[in-house]
């Protein structure tokens, strides 16, 4: 059996960048990126790569293909889904992906996934940990008229079908659907495997084709945003603290209970 | 990591990549454990087959045996990280690496080779280097061991000391005299008659490294046990060569790890009304801790180079291991006079670099026989003997 998979991956701004070091440009609704932390692959994006490997190693063969979308690649950090295994990668990279909503990144995936060519299964990170949309994924699914089961924990492909498993607040839901589909993964499916020095070293011979939006025959117009960003800005958190004295300890913890139902916290 | 002069853009990007890696794996999977296991004295022999399939046993050794071939940067990026983690977990690694595979690799037979090399790049064979002996490390050419040949067989008889990895090793690669009073090198398996490993113990250094004592007593191995290439006292100081490289990287990570521990501690205690690290004499020690740790850095990589390209010698090589493991001991001690009373707990990294770097500055050549080797290099006087 032979199994061709898309995982759609996200550079994104690490996520242990340390909050001290976290700023944002109100006047132009943007993060200011931080100087000396590289970015990563995002964390789901790479649960979803180490799934597609999973996928083609049960299936015996097969390829995964890394696509994605962005302005300013950073070649190191990107190619972590090739050093883990992946076969290739495409990069869509043009100045004009620089600040896209999802609407503009879904018309260039599927655009790159159509030029592509046939698959079986796109794989997408549940969400993205710079903005946590979780709109990609959907709009994708609608826009090639696939499938979409998301939270998968477990994914079973059969002869032209798959079966997922997919984590709910309250459980567990299990859905069938015929091939080619979009699953969204999180980290319950599995911890991504580290790059090996083998695998850094394969990848290494491996250049990830780079196209830009006029490869794709797509349009400034077509990027122009669905949804407008008003406004960005860091939340200000003012902390006050109130000690609670009562006679003893008790009293104390009686008081605090008091005032903590009068602030509705319990 | 820490890179005051962005050295890393010097790296070529797989290594990066690999240091990148390394850093992931390390910090998630063996970090967090390692202050119990330097308590309990223990090494976690369940790691080895992970750090096998990582690479990073024999990792600059060739591909066609089963190694995985990078340069020496990634290999010196290997051993940073790995230090940056234990003292003793690098060393597991040089040992494995630089100073059992890589003998095999270069004096061995091409049968060897195949039956050894993979085995041990996969972390399923583990060797110990047997050089040292009671009366003085640093005059390896006086050792007492011997190799008595007898028909096919050679008859091995003799104490080592200091032994890294003795206890768990499947194979020790034992160097004596033969009857000629030549240095050979003996693949001696350690299940053999006669052979023993004694482990040495109440260590205040390298708790998280097993340290034997191994006792031949008419160990017979086949002659073909042999390393055919290695004869004379310049083949297994080859060895070191290789593991004192690693060493003047793996140093470098301690630093770091231990100047990361200074630099968080003095920004969050507080004394008279402001952090430590507002004061003068904290940020005398910071700065001096980074600028020796960019120095070693840059001295480890152009070493790197010259190893690539095959200019490097040995009294090269005393240079960085000298200065950079020194550099380490410093900060490390340093770094413990910024944490206090906190510096002496294992809750930071502090005291337990600071003591295994007691035992790294002293193996390998001590700090006064690398200053003799490189003395003798600039002078044309020998004052080794």
């Amino acid at each position: 059996m032979s199994i061709n998979i898309i995982v759609c991956a996200k550079q994104v701004m690490d996520p242990e960048t340390p909050s001290s070091a976290f700023s944002v440009d109100s006047d132009i609704k943007q993060v200011t990126p931080v100087q000396g932390i590289p970015p990563v692959v995002n964390g789901f994006c790479e649960n979803a790569v180490e799934a597609a490997l999973q996928i083609r190693e049960a299936a015996g063969g097969g390829t995964v293909t890394v696509l994605s979308v962005g302005n300013e690649f950073v070649m190191d950090v990107m190619k972590k889904p090739l050093s883990m295994g992946a076969d290739s990668m495409i990069l869509i990279q043009d100045q004009l992906c620089e600040n896209l909503d999802a609407l503009g990144t879904v018309n260039v995936l599927s655009a790159a996934i159509t030029r592509a060519g046939e698959f079986d299964l796109i794989l997408c990170g549940q969400q993205a940990s710079d903005w946590d949309n979780a709109h990609v994924p959907l709009g994708l699914s609608e826009t090639l008229g696939i499938p979409c089961l998301t939270e998968a924990k477990n994914i079973e492909i059969g002869d032209d079908s798959v079966t997922v498993n997919s984590s709910r607040t309250d459980g567990y839901e299990v859905f069938e659907a015929n091939l080619p589909a979009l699953i969204t993964v999180n980290n319950e499916i599995g911890e991504p495997r580290y790059p090996t020095l083998r695998g850094i070293m394969q990848a290494s011979r491996k250049t990830p084709e780079i196209l830009s939006l006029s490869d794709l025959g797509l349009s400034e117009d077509q990027m122009a945003p669905a949804m407008a960003l008003s406004d960005l800005y860091i939340p200000v958190s003012e902390a006050q603290c109130e000690i609670i004295e009562g006679e003893d300890d008790a009293d104390s913890g009686r008081l605090l209970a008091l005032k903590l139902r009068e602030a509705k916290i319990i | 990591m820490l890179d005051y002069y962005d050295v890393a853009e010097l790296f070529e990007s797989e290594e990066r990549q690999i240091q990148r890696s390394a850093r992931d794996y390390l910090d998630n999977e063996l970090m967090p454990n390692i202050a119990d296991w330097w308590e309990s004295g223990e090494f976690p022999t369940d790691i080895i087959p992970n750090l096998g399939e990582m690479g990073f046993l024999g990792a600059n050794l060739p591909q066609e045996y089963g190694c995985p071939g990078v340069g020496n940067v990634a290999y010196g990026l290997i051993m940073y990280e790995l230090e940056r983690i234990d003292s003793g977990l690098r060393s597991f690694a040089s040992v494995q690496g630089a100073l059992v595979m890589y003998p095999i690799s270069r004096y061995g037979s091409e049968e060897q080779k195949h039956k050894y090399l993979p085995q041990m790049a996969a972390g399923n064979i583990v060797g110990c280097f047997g050089l040292t002996e009671h009366d003085g490390g640093s005059d390896p050419g006086a050792m007492k061991t011997t190799a008595v040949r007898d028909g096919e067989t050679y008859i091995l008889n003799g104490t080592k000391m200091w032994i890294t990895n003795g206890n768990i090793a499947d194979i020790a690669l034992v160097w004596a005299k033969d009857s000629e009073g030549d240095i050979r090198g003996f693949l001696v398996p350690t299940n053999a008659n006669g052979f023993k490993a004694n482990k040495i113990d109440k260590k205040m250094s390298m708790r998280a490294s097993v340290t034997s004592e191994l006792v031949l007593e008419d160990v017979a191995v086949p002659a073909t046990s042999m390393l055919p290439d290695a004869k004379g006292l310049s083949a297994p100081l080859s060895c070191l060569t290789q593991a004192r490289y690693g060493i003047a990287w793996g140093a470098l990570g301690a630093l770091e790890s231990v100047y990361n521990d200074a630099l968080r501690f003095s920004k969050s205690r507080s004394t008279f009304g402001r952090p430590i690290a507002s004061r003068q004499l904290v940020q005398d020690k910071l700065v001096d801790m980074v600028t020796d740790h960019t120095k070693g850095l840059l001295l480890a990589w152009k070493l790197a180079k010259m190893k690539d390209n095959g200019t490097m010698a040995y009294n090269h090589v005393s240079v960085a291991k000298r200065e950079n493991v020194r550099a380490s001991l410093k900060a490390a001690r340093i770094a413990r006079e910024v944490l206090g009373g906190s510096g002496i707990t294992l809750d930071y990294s502090v005291i337990r670099h600071m003591l295994n770097l007691e035992t790294v500055d002293t193996y390998e050549g001590t700090r006064d026989i690398h200053t003799l080797i490189i003395g003798r290099d600039l002078t044309d006087e020998n004052a080794l003997t």
